[in-house]
């Protein structure tokens, strides 16, 4: 009968890592390495994304004795990998984009939304109606549209799913920040995802 | 006086799905929705657009780049390199 081997902790590997177990810090990679490349992807591009997963754990490696256990490993990691994200796209030069806004949502005079029902719920089948390949290229492309504050702040907490209080001290920005510009990005993409969809905003 | 329309309702969806919204304007909320259909839908949208996005954005690793990572952190760190 086989017996299941317990894996060890992330934070049993760190601290065998801070001791000078190269092993551990090994298995630490194997088991971030991608969930940060994606994390990286989201961040910045794919041409820079390599570069960001190296430099990421090559940091993780250099600041193991800092970790305290204060707060979850993948908490710190997450941290250190969107920060080196972010140095990495301050670094690229940006070219100017379309603003979003034409996808907010529309109200008529007394408030009530434009649309109809149908044409509401649209974005919510976007998956279904449109092609893989096609939408993964779209969506890619419309996160890197979004302005870099609201770009950071959805990915952290829609895409990578880090509480709001996390994404807030990660970004060095108050909760209430985090929740306004995750919902402004919400709201765009919804309305660039049903356009995509066939309707017109 | 917490008369909502569908405009004010959707400024206050994100607070009131991070469970910050106050319970007087909760309930206001609820009860507008529940009674509009535009809001029902729009809510639906709104609800699934983080996770179409994230399913559309989940790039894997590939191998190669796996490859060049161990290469990388063996040249700089002591681990990837034979024992």
């Amino acid at each position: 009968m086989a017996v299941p081997i317990e894996e060890p902790t992330d934070e049993t590997l760190v601290a065998r890592a801070a001791s000078g177990d190269d092993s551990a810090f090994e298995v630490i990679v194997e088991r971030y390495q991608a969930r940060v490349f994606r994390l990286a992807c989201r961040l910045t591009n794919e041409t820079d994304a390599p570069d960001v997963l190296q430099d990421t754990f090559l940091r993780v490696y250099q600041h193991l004795a800092s970790f305290r256990g204060e707060s979850q490993f993948r908490t710190w990691l997450n941290r250190i990998a969107s920060n080196t994200a972010l140095m990495h796209r301050r670094a690229a030069t940006r070219r100017p984009v379309e603003p979003l806004d034409v996808f907010l949502p529309r109200f008529d005079a007394e408030g009530q939304h434009a649309c109809t029902p149908a044409d509401l719920q649209v974005a919510s089948r976007a998956d279904e109606l449109l092609d893989r390949q096609f939408l993964a290229q779209k969506a890619r492309d419309v996160i890197a549209r979004l302005p870099d504050g609201y770009r950071d702040a959805f990915v952290l907490r829609d895409l990578e799913e880090l509480s709001t209080e996390d994404v807030a001290q990660t970004l060095g920005i108050a909760p209430a920040a985090v929740r306004q510009r995750v919902h402004r990005a919400r709201l765009m993409l919804r309305g660039y995802l049903g356009d995509l969809a066939g309707v017109k905003p | 006086m917490n008369e909502i329309v569908c405009a004010s309702g959707v400024e206050l969806l994100m607070d009131y799905l991070d469970g910050v919204l106050p319970p007087e304007l909760r309930a206001a909320l609820d009860e507008h929705v529940a009674g509009c259909p535009r809001c029902t839908a729009f809510v639906a949208s709104y609800l699934a657009t983080p996770r179409i996005m994230r399913e559309a954005t989940a790039a894997a690793l590939p191998p190669d780049l796996e490859e060049s990572l161990k290469v990388f952190l063996s040249a700089r760190t002591g681990a990837f390199r034979p024992r």
